[in-house]
């Protein structure tokens, strides 16, 4: 007679059948040799999602959503609850290593044209996932309630209010109105529920990224034990570089301003949001007024969406020299972007931004257009 | 399965196998310990913080209550009386024959042993809640010079035993060691 165990495990498998989906999605997956380090990152980016999750639900236990006070518990979070110090800077530093990785992971499929052919879904839902984190990463960084993020929600909700009709509606809706009650307490819930939005969208995006992979007829290999193996080295190295940010420096990227806390007679003289926010928020400049501002976010954003119709190559033809080494320079736009938009307000700060992005919206609707079409020959 | 063979030859792989072994436990050990030490923080952050423990455990001077009265010391939301008993009063309770008190305790179970001069209660009637009056020598104390609910009229000795009145339970003793002749620490 066979031992309960014996028995136990096919009358599960039965019901649930874990061992086989194992066996079809990881053990007897197949996959091509020789996958380049960073093909980890959206494994990367689940598992710091989980990480920001657990950590914000510990903190979400201190927080206070109230204004004036969410400021205050955040420091007693960090001055006298056990490892507050430490879970507050995973928290943020854990913001910083996310948008890093999906920077990144944006930056690659520009490079690769990965976005042609069967890969525009991939693309999209990249995209998706980098507006929903957008929104998420501002939510967050209002949340802390220091100086500049005081002002920022404060300026959102004035200028939410000042629209009319639909997007009035909206704004209304978001921010409850321009003196609402516990708009801080809307702005958690929003932060909360878009970053489980965001579950969905990277859950999406791997098991997409896997339908559109190309099948491989020479010598596959198994995704356990070979990639795992990869995915652990990766996922260690993501961990180091991790750990060091958050014991060697916790405020990267963040304006020092929003350490302090909030005046409602103080404005500070810089208002820039947190490294990752900088290039959208400078986008968000140019055009006078509320709406202006808002058309040029989602211009901004169109055009990655629109990347797979202005690119004229053909799927499946590698992309030219000339079309990557102007993806280089696109990256390197938008960084100088971010720098030129966290810098002193002045005159030449001003034109320099509006240079990076005219250059930023020249290389998606002109040269990319170009370069594919007479690279594509 | 096809293309999953080992990178390795023959009797180096043989070879190799517990050096592999070795790598792998190492591996495995050290991930363990590293989870750990992530999900320690986690964990700790849920305990009470050092400020809420204080709080919660504070620390009473008791070397300046007269004879004869008690003190109100408010912890964790409840008056608590603590009394210091007359020689007279511990007399008129200590051969007190509990079976025939309302709820039987006695004179042992109601202060520590080596501070036997000391009633520490909460102040709550335990018939209708209501704070006792009687911590003074001039407020109304009822007929055993203790506390007088003054609500319902529940009469309580100097030990806090319920006497007569509406009431039928012994006043409530919180948690508490003394730390030395005068210090008395609550929870």
């Amino acid at each position: 007679m066979a031992t309960p165990q014996a028995q136990f495990i096919p009358w599960l498998e039965s019901r649930l059948p874990f061992c086989a989906a194992w066996r079809t999605h990881v053990s007897e997956y197949q996959t091509a040799r020789d996958q380049p380090y960073l093909a980890t990152l959206p494994s990367l980016i689940l598992g710091t999602l989980i990480f920001l999750a657990l950590s914000g639900a510990v903190l979400s236990l201190f927080y206070v959503a109230a204004e004036g006070a969410a400021f205050h518990s955040i420091q007693f979070i960090i001055r006298s609850v056990n490892f507050g110090w430490l879970l507050q800077s995973f928290h943020t530093t854990g913001t910083t290593m996310l948008f890093a990785a999906v920077y990144l992971l944006l930056f690659r499929a520009i490079l690769g044209s990965s976005y042609k052919g069967q890969g525009d879904l991939v693309w999209f839902l990249e995209l998706k996932l980098f507006i929903l984190l957008l929104l998420t990463g501002y939510l967050g960084y209002v949340l802390a309630d220091g100086a500049t993020s005081y002002w920022s929600l404060h300026n959102a909700a004035l200028a939410g209010a000042r629209l009319n009709s639909f997007p009035g509606a909206i704004a209304d809706w978001i921010f409850g109105g321009p003196a609402g009650p516990g708009t801080l307490a809307r702005m958690v819930v929003f932060h909360v529920v878009l970053a489980l939005l965001l579950f969905t969208v990277i859950g999406a995006l791997i098991i997409a990224k896997r339908a559109v992979a190309v099948p491989v007829t020479r010598k596959p290999v198994a995704l356990h034990p070979y990639y795992t193996g990869q995915y652990f080295a990766a996922f260690v190295v993501f961990a180091l570089i991790f750990a060091i940010l958050v014991f060697f420096a916790p405020h990267l990227g963040e304006n020092h301003l929003n350490l302090a806390a909030a005046s409602p007679l103080v404005v500070p003289a810089v208002l820039t949001p947190p490294w990752y926010l900088l290039p959208i928020d400078a986008i968000s400049g140019i055009l006078p007024g509320t709406l202006g501002g808002i058309i040029a976010v989602i211009a901004g954003l169109a055009v990655l969406y629109a990347l797979p119709w202005l690119d004229r190559s053909k799927p499946g033809v590698s992309t030219g020299l000339l079309y990557k080494f102007l993806v280089f320079i696109l990256a390197l736009d938008v960084i100088a972007l971010a720098l030129a938009a966290a810098a002193p307000p002045s005159i030449i700060t001003g034109i320099l931004i509006k240079l990076f992005i005219a250059w930023y919206f020249l290389h998606f609707l002109v040269l990319t257009p170009l370069t594919s079409a007479t690279e594509a020959k | 399965m096809a293309g999953t063979e080992a990178i390795g030859h023959g009797d180096a792989e043989a070879h190799d196998a517990p050096r592999r072994d070795f790598l792998k436990i190492l591996t495995l050990s050290t991930g363990a310990v590293a989870i750990g030490a992530v999900a320690w923080p986690f964990i700790d952050a849920l305990n009470p913080t050092r400020e809420g423990e204080a709080a919660a455990r504070p620390i009473i001077n008791v070397g300046g209550i007269a004879e004869n009265t008690a003190i109100r010391v408010d912890w964790l939301g409840q008056p608590i009386y603590i009394r210091k008993l007359t020689t007279k009063q511990i007399a008129d309770n200590q051969f007190v024959v509990p079976e025939s008190l309302p709820d039987p305790a006695d004179f042992s179970a109601r202060v520590k042993p080596g501070y036997d001069s000391f009633v520490v209660v909460v102040g709550l009637n335990t018939g209708i809640a209501c704070e006792l009056e009687g911590n003074n020598p001039s407020d109304p104390r009822g007929p055993f010079d203790g506390w007088l609910c003054p609500c319902d009229g529940s009469v309580y000795d100097p030990l806090g035993r319920v006497r007569s009145g509406p009431a039928h339970k012994n006043l409530a003793i919180p948690r508490f060691t003394f730390l030395n002749d005068t210090q008395l620490q609550l929870g």
